[in-house]
Formats: structure tokens, sequence, C-alpha cells
């Protein structure tokens, strides 16, 4: 899976990906958000409208920039997460901490 | 309508990596289009979770040989995995999510809350895990 970055607006910065989470691509998201908020973009949305899939490596992936971006001063939400990655999110209690959204762009509309 | 099936493939790593499943997967659910989109993604979920485990575990860093079958039936969906790798020393019993900061540790738990059953078994050198889930209407 390739990742692109979009710069939202100074400091903030939207992360998408397209197919599946998994053990093969988390890698790359974790790097990905990595090298994003050291770049200056410490609030990062990871829009989920094109991954239609995601297990617990995937969220492992999310968990670390989360941390990642939290350490930086910002923070790691979601947006437009299927029905599988919601039951996903559900099942492991996370829902509380990876805020969802229903686009990258309401993650921090109110901030 | 009755429908039932088993499919199985081989999956040898390094070659093969967790996508092959996925992509199993799809055929079977193409097959099988009386299964509700509920138990797709939840048994969907559970497997991929079960294989990733034993590719990232039992794999001593020599490759393993992997043989994994599904079957359909009108009340359960089963999937039974046999691997060449080192013996697994996971804990089936009492598994909980770790805590929210975790980054690993939820594969297990996440299996078991969406199965009936999970096995496993070392016979000689081979080890064999079954999942299943009984089909929702």
């Amino acid at each position: 899976m390739e990742f692109t970055v979009q710069q939202l607006g100074q400091g903030t910065a939207v992360v998408r990906g397209e197919g599946r989470l998994n053990m093969v691509s988390a890698g790359e998201l974790r790097e990905t958000v990595a090298s994003t908020v050291a770049g200056g973009s410490a609030r990062i949305v990871v829009d989920l409208a094109a991954v239609d899939f995601i297990d617990s490596s995937g969220l492992g992936a999310l968990v670390n920039g989360l941390k990642t971006a939290r350490q930086a001063g910002g923070d790691l939400r979601i947006s437009a997460p299927n029905e599988q990655v919601k039951l996903v999110l559900q099942l492991t209690n996370m829902e509380r901490v990876l805020s969802s959204y229903p686009t990258a762009e309401s993650a921090y509309a109110n901030d | 309508m009755t429908e039932s099936g088993e499919y199985t493939i081989t999956i040898a790593t390094p070659n093969d990596d967790i996508n092959v499943v996925h992509d199993m997967l799809e055929d079977v659910w193409a097959s099988s289009p009386t299964v509700s989109a509920t138990d797709r993604v939840s048994f969907e979920t559970a497997l991929i979770e079960l294989s990733s485990n034993v590719i990232r575990h039992a794999d001593d860093g020599s490759g393993i040989h992997c043989v994994l079958t599904v079957g359909v039936s009108d009340s359960r969906i089963e999937a039974r995995l046999t691997d060449t790798g080192v013996a697994s020393e996971v804990d089936l019993v009492g598994r909980t999510m770790p805590e929210a900061f975790a980054e690993s540790g939820r594969g297990i738990a996440l299996i078991q809350a969406l199965v009936d059953e999970i096995e496993y078994v070392r016979s000689g050198s081979i080890n064999h895990w079954r999942i299943s889930r009984s089909r929702t209407a």
C-alpha cells in the first residue's frame, strides 16, 4: 500500500491509503506518520475512506502514530472508517482512543 | 439455498504474504453469496489475525509452509491451518485486550471475540490450528 500525504493547513496533514491495512502495510503507515510529524505536521488525520480492511497490525501502527503525534504536541485522528474497521475498533476497545470523524476535513474543524 | 464448499491454498514464506489469504477469501465469498456481510467481515478478520500470527511467530527464519483450508457449510464457516513452523507458545485461555497504548498483543483476543471455537494442537513437527464461526441469519 502506498500512502499519500496532503497538507490541510499549518501543522495539519491527511495521510491516505488504499486497500488493506495489515502486516504488509502497517510499517509503511508508521513510517509515513513519523516522517510527516518530523516534517512539522503533528496534527494527523489518517483517512480510511479507501481502506477496506484493518487488522491488529494496522491498529498497532495507528497507536504508534498517535503516540508519535502526541509526543510532538499534536494528535492522530481517523476519518471515514468502514464497517470492518468500526468492528475492530469496537472489539478492541479503541473507539475512545482513536477519535473518528466522517471526513478528513472535519477531524480538526472545531479545534 | 444449500451452500457448501471447501477451498485450499498453500502459503510458503517468505515468498507469499498475508495478502494471499485475503485473495483466497475473495474467491470463497464470491462462491458463497448467502454468507452475510457480518459473517464475512468477522471471519476474515479472525482468519487474517490467525494467519498473520503464524507467519510472524512460527517462522524461525528458514521460511514456513502452510496449508489453509476454508470450509463453508449452511451452519458455519471453518478454517484449518497447518504449518511447519516452530511450536506456538501462545496462551489461548483468558486472553484480554492489552492497555490502550499497546502496539501489539490484540490478535488472539480479537480472534476469540469473532469466532466460536479456536483450537491449537502440536502434532509431531506440525502445528494445527482451527477456527470456526457459526453463521448468523
